[in-house]
């Protein structure tokens, strides 16, 4: 029962994930270009669903911008690349600079009021900034889309597929890092009762704005990478439609976990493009799949699988400890964090 | 500038105005009862325009376009007296926590269902019925008889709405819910049923706006998105959970973008009202009528 221990188990996990991050890293060898092009879109998928669980989950602040957030990131980069004629790394890191002060000021206005508010002009934020993508085509060639530098000319997916696995890695082990630390205390207090929150001391306002405007900035980030993956932006991805994405890969994942928006983001991408050909019918079927999943299981899959693992332990564990007697711990259940 | 010119960017936007404010009254409606957004508003306005089309392309026929109005809008108040009761009742039975949360995120796939649907069932296609009337003369301005159909129509619905809400029974207990659900329970109100009528009515104007519209914006699988984000711009602008703000909010909204596409530039005629919604948030947060209430 060593793996019991606390510390033990840590290690335990991070040889796990280690392990797992090295597996995935070899994927590319075993595949072919398409197949890892899926991956990598699944990749880009994974680092806005949990930067948005950052927000929706842990902190209780709906942003329906977070797309728009992804694509004006993109676009800054892009335009700093292609006017200015900025390297790459540095557009994108402008991008990510572009959209976390955004955020933050978008946050300064709307985050005083009841979240709501946030959820309200964010969409409308998100509608006003397509029809001024769309129109501005001066700059951005509106519908037409912005044809935009590659990260690596003439590669085929699988460097970019590194580069998205690096990405996602860094962000998912960010975000764990802050949700130990005590700002991610405070989020999740914050989410939980926000008045009991600010009365045991949490500057609210504060660490919500900070909240929004690091996940808006991730999006904004990995928005210009992803740009430069695919090589041309258009205020299409500013759709309401990618919005919807995000929060489908969310809640069928399984919000307030870690492991769910992983899940969520990679099962989404993959059916969606196994099931190419029956063409919107996908989109009423996710559609569908999320209401069944508030109504009837909200845990999610993420939720659905710790749940298989915990039963299965528990049988393993009975057989193992019928001889000597010894009782079982309870099941954990699906936890907060 | 012309003053004749002015009053008709005036009047256009007034207008224009009172057909937003059937979307926000909607919107405002159902938040003052239930608590919610109702976010696939205008999936519910979309729904609202395809059975339109469909009622008087198949059956009613281009002269009867009167007749279709209230059975689209009834259609679409049944389809959300259906979606209350079997998503939306769980709710307020205890089982769930986190109701905002919950609501949004189900109204949201809600958006994404209908959206889907449409397109699946009828393609990416724009429809549209044909004009409802010969296009009138309202004093300096000449206007579209479909736009003035519109117009008219969505005065009578919250002239109607006005009525039912002040001076009937049935309005009485939608009050009493919309201040204190407990203590409207106290008092005998079945709060299941007045929870569903108000989505229903909620919904069906949403509907009604969209039936109304169909010659004149289209009937198309997305033409629901901007005139959600318009009714939400409106209820920020003119108070969230209150009704005087929602009509006043919606006329300014129109005369917002009225003005702005005449003094600015018409092409960004849509973004005018996130600029509004911006500057009431900074200047006046709790939006023209806005309520001061307690966080929950």
């Amino acid at each position: 029962m060593t793996a019991d221990r606390p510390a033990a188990r840590t290690r335990l996990r991070l040889a796990a994930a280690a392990a797992g991050l090295i597996a995935a890293a070899l994927l590319p060898l075993a595949l072919g270009a398409y197949h890892v092009h899926v991956l990598t879109v699944a990749l880009y998928y994974v680092v806005l669903a949990s930067s948005w669980n950052l927000l929706a989950g842990y902190t209780g602040l709906f942003s329906l911008a977070h797309h728009v957030f992804a694509g004006l990131g993109g676009y800054t980069s892009a335009l700093l690349v292609l006017d200015a004629g900025w390297p790459i790394p540095a557009g994108v890191l402008a991008g990510g600079i572009f959209a976390c002060a955004l955020g933050f000021a978008l946050g300064s206005v709307t985050l005083r009021l009841r979240t709501l508010y946030l959820a309200l002009a964010t969409w409308a934020f998100a509608e006003s900034t397509r029809v001024v993508v769309s129109m501005e085509y001066g700059v951005t060639r509106g519908d037409l889309g912005l044809a935009v530098p590659k990260l690596f000319p003439g590669a085929g997916p699988a460097p970019y597929y590194e580069v998205f696995l690096g990405c996602a890695a860094a962000a998912v082990a960010a975000l764990l890092w802050l949700l130990r630390s005590p700002i991610g205390y405070r989020l999740r207090a914050i989410r939980d009762d926000e008045g009991a929150a600010r009365a045991a001391g949490v500057n609210t306002v504060r660490w919500k704005r900070f909240a929004f405007a690091v996940a808006s900035g991730a999006a904004g980030a990995i928005g210009a990478v992803y740009g430069h993956y695919i090589g041309l932006l258009s205020p299409v991805a500013m759709k309401f439609d990618e919005m919807a994405l995000i929060i489908i890969m969310v809640i069928l994942g399984g919000q307030r976990t870690i492991a769910g928006p992983i899940i969520g983001a990679v099962t989404v991408e993959v059916v969606s493009e196994a099931l190419r050909a029956y063409g919107q019918i996908r989109m009423v079927m996710f559609a569908l799949v999320v209401l069944a999943v508030m109504r009837l299981y909200p845990p999610g899959l993420a939720g659905l699988l710790r749940a298989l693992a915990t039963r299965a332990a528990r049988t393993a564990g009975v057989a193992r400890s019928a001889g000597a007697g010894r009782g079982v711990a309870p099941p954990t259940t699906n936890s907060a964090s | 500038m012309d003053s004749t010119l002015l009053a008709q960017y005036v009047l256009a936007g007034l207008v224009i105005g009172a057909i937003y404010c059937l979307m926000a009254v909607g919107i405002t409606f159902i938040y003052s009862v239930m608590r919610m957004i109702n976010w696939a508003m205008g999936e519910f306005y979309m729904i609202g325009g395809y059975l339109q089309y469909l009622l008087i392309e198949s059956w009613l026929g281009p002269q009867r376009w009167y007749l279709a109005v209230p059975l689209a809008a009834g259609g679409v108040a049944l389809l959300g007296m259906a979606v209350q009761i079997v998503l939306l009742r769980p709710m307020f039975t205890g089982s769930l926590e986190r109701l905002d949360e919950y609501a949004t995120i189900v109204t949201i796939a809600l958006t994404v269902l209908f959206r889907n649907l449409a397109i699946v069932i009828f393609g990416p296609y724009q429809f549209s019925p044909p004009d409802y009337a010969a296009p009138v003369q309202l004093g300096p301005l000449p206007l579209n008889g479909s736009r003035f159909v519109a117009f008219a129509g969505a005065v009578v619905l919250l002239g109607l709405l006005a009525f039912v809400v002040r001076r009937t029974w049935f309005g009485l207990a939608l009050r009493g819910v919309a201040q204190n659900r407990l203590g409207a329970v106290t008092a005998g109100v079945d709060l299941g049923r007045i929870d569903m009528l108000a989505f229903g009515i909620g919904v069906g104007l949403a509907g009604a706006a969209g039936a109304l519209l169909a010659p004149v914006l289209l009937v198309y699988p997305e033409s629901g998105a901007l005139s959600t984000v318009k009714g939400f711009e409106i209820i920020v602008i003119g108070g969230l959970g209150s009704l005087p703000g929602s009509i006043v909010g919606g006329l300014l909204l129109g005369l917002v973008e009225s003005l702005g596409s005449v003094l600015l530039s018409p092409s960004f005629r849509d973004v005018y009202g996130f600029g509004a919604l911006l500057l009431i948030l900074a200047l006046r947060p709790t939006g023209l009528w806005g309520e001061r209430a307690r966080e929950a």
